[in-house]
């Protein structure tokens, strides 16, 4: 049974960050290329940790793992809003 | 081969429409795909951890993160100072 779990996760975890990979690539603008690689801080690193700790529970690198992970959605939601701060100035000196 | 390793095999698969994103588009949807790219290899390096029972190498997974983390942060910095 948590042999299973541990396979939906995982796969579940690949999937969603397949999705943001090819989203980045698809989408048109720039801020809808944000949304997608922001998701992609969240949902995979989410579902593969959830997958490490139903296989290892709190065993030391399960620790670890989570400080990765953390360190991941953190460090990726600050990045994100840093580069749309980024993106915005370059459409107001565009503009000008 | 073990679930995580074929999950890492399968991450794997994400680089190619990154890398295609980083060439074709502007350099700012490049920083974007950039930013995405450490998050997978991230992941990829957790699940390799995992597959070959190596606690070690999930130091390799946070170094990576945090250094996605800061190089995602200078790339906004000097695109920000670029445009102005």
């Amino acid at each position: 049974m948590s042999n299973v779990a541990v396979d939906v996760l995982l796969g579940l975890g690949a999937a969603a960050q397949l999705l943001c990979c090819v989203g980045v690539l698809a989408m048109r603008t720039t801020a809808d290329r944000l949304h997608y690689a922001a998701a992609g801080t969240t949902m995979g690193p989410l579902f593969v940790l959830a997958a490490l700790l139903v296989r290892e529970q709190l065993a030391s690198h399960a620790l670890q793992a989570i400080a990765a992970v953390a360190v991941t959605l953190v460090g990726g939601t600050v990045a994100t809003h840093a580069i749309a701060r980024a993106v915005r100035t370059t459409m107001e000196s565009d503009s000008r | 081969m073990n679930a995580f390793l074929i999950a890492a095999l399968a991450l794997l698969a994400g680089f190619v429409p990154l890398g295609a994103a980083c060439l074709l588009l502007r350099p700012i949807d490049g920083v974007v795909a950039v930013q995405l790219g450490g998050a997978t290899t991230t992941l990829i390096l957790i699940c390799l951890s995992e597959g070959f029972h190596r606690s070690s190498y999930m130091t390799v997974a946070i170094v990576c993160a945090t250094m996605t983390t800061a190089g995602g942060l200078v790339f906004a910095r000097f695109f920000g100072r670029l445009a102005r």
